[in-house]
């Protein structure tokens, strides 16, 4: 738990020092949600639309800068420094940790203007709070585990969306259904079934992968 | 200082890349420390990438290689904190300071007063002065000294130095020489070079030079 602590706080430095990615998406999240309120207004009475673009809006302004969570180290040469530190499972639970924390703070942002500039319904805060959060682990170990796939390629960005879209489209379809459905007071114990149950199988898949991945 | 018992044992090692076959084969050795080895053999031998299989970063194609101290065998994974290695692939975060680099690495080896070795790290290689600089600010030779506080940060029981005096002036090379001498005589240090100076350092020495391939034993 040391190292990943370690990880976790020397990732959180670098972010602070070189704002690479987090004013990046934020400026995403603030620039996409204005620029849909301009064009369509407040838009109350379509929760299928605005669940939708809370989502995208998410999920976009998040993987531009998770993404190059490992494509740093290996761009950076530092890789190396971090495999003679810490195992492959400890870099990459530290990272995990990171962009968990990173999708935090970028929600923090974005869900009040999203609300304060869409006109959207009231949100059953439980409800809404527990689709979030479970779409959040499942984008945050996705992107982690594909981020740590295609280090070592050369071709990466263009892998990141091939890779990632079949691994991310369950959970957008579950988060925009449940998000919908906490709005339209319908039954929204099934997406939380889900999406537990990805996060789960994603998280246990990481695990048991991230040791073997590195080898060379 | 007491030194640490230690070993280490290569039998039948192997290595290609793909097709290519490095001069790393069939390659036998076994040394007991205290002391100091240099690999020599010529550009693309495989001396840096005998290190890497030693550090356990690289998987060697055919046979096996054995990290012992104090008696205790140690697979690659468990080999971190008894090995060092500084070689020129290895970069810091150049948006952190000499020390912050340091102090991240001996947080994550777990050391249990991580600011104050890296703080001796740094004294020992003549970083302190330039100690919260930005690595960014360093020049080529200063990163080399950094690699070399960065290996030795956790005082392991192996060193690992790949060519380690390149970028360096003479008052680094001291630095080099003064690293070694001190591990050769806690442990042991394998010094990759084909520097007439470095290898004069090492008494014994893994030769992966074909024409010459003479591997003496401990």
């Amino acid at each position: 738990m040391l190292k990943v602590w370690a990880i976790l706080m020397k990732e959180c430095r670098s972010e602070w020092r070189t704002r690479y990615g987090l004013n990046a998406a934020i400026l995403f999240a603030v620039t996409s949600l204005t620029a849909v309120t301009f064009a369509a207004g407040r838009i109350p009475d379509r929760p299928d639309i605005l669940a939708a673009l809370l989502w995208l809006t998410l999920l976009f302004a998040a993987l531009s800068s998770m993404s190059h969570a490992f494509v740093r180290e290996m761009e950076g040469r530092t890789m190396l420094l971090l495999r003679l530190v810490a195992s492959p499972t400890e870099i990459a639970v530290g990272k995990l940790c990171f962009n968990l924390l990173f999708l935090v703070v970028v929600e923090a942002v974005t869900i009040p203007l999203f609300l304060l500039l869409t006109g959207a319904p009231s949100v059953r805060w439980s409800a809404f709070l527990g689709i979030l959060g479970l779409g959040t682990v499942s984008l945050a170990a996705s992107s982690t585990l594909v981020g740590a796939v295609i280090a070592q390629t050369r071709s990466r960005g263009a892998l990141f969306a091939g890779v990632s879209l079949p691994l991310l489209l369950p959970v957008l379809a579950a988060g925009v259904a449940g998000t919908l459905a906490q709005w339209e007071g319908s039954e929204i114990a099934p997406y939380v079934k889900l999406l537990t149950a990805y996060a789960v199988a994603l998280l246990g898949m990481s695990l048991l992968l991230y040791d073997h991945l590195w080898e060379d | 200082m007491s030194a640490t018992r230690v070993r280490v044992e290569a039998k039948g090692l192997s290595h290609r890349y793909g097709h290519r076959r490095t001069h790393i084969h069939e390659l036998a050795f076994a040394f007991d420390g205290p002391g100091a080895v240099a690999v020599t053999g010529p550009n693309g031998s495989g001396k840096s990438t005998l290190l890497r299989i030693m550090a356990g970063l690289l998987r060697a194609s055919a046979g096996t290689f054995e990290l012992q101290v104090e008696g205790v065998s140690l697979k690659p994974g468990a080999r971190r904190l008894a090995l060092g290695l500084a070689t020129p692939e290895l970069s810091f975060y150049e948006e952190f300071s000499a020390t912050e680099n340091l102090v991240f690495a001996a947080q994550a080896h777990g050391l249990a007063a991580p600011a104050a070795a890296a703080a001796a790290a740094l004294e020992r290689v003549g970083l302190s002065p330039r100690a919260n600089d930005l690595v960014a600010a360093y020049s080529s030779g200063m990163k080399q000294r950094l690699r070399l506080a960065f290996a030795m940060l956790h005082e392991p029981a192996v060193l690992l130095l790949d060519e380690p005096g390149s970028h360096l002036d003479d008052a680094g090379r001291a630095v080099v020489r003064s690293v070694v001498e001190h591990q050769a005589s806690r442990g042991l240090v394998f010094i990759a070079t084909n520097d007439p100076l470095e290898r004069a350092l090492a008494p014994r020495e893994v030769s992966l030079d074909p024409a010459a391939r003479e591997v003496t034993h401990a």
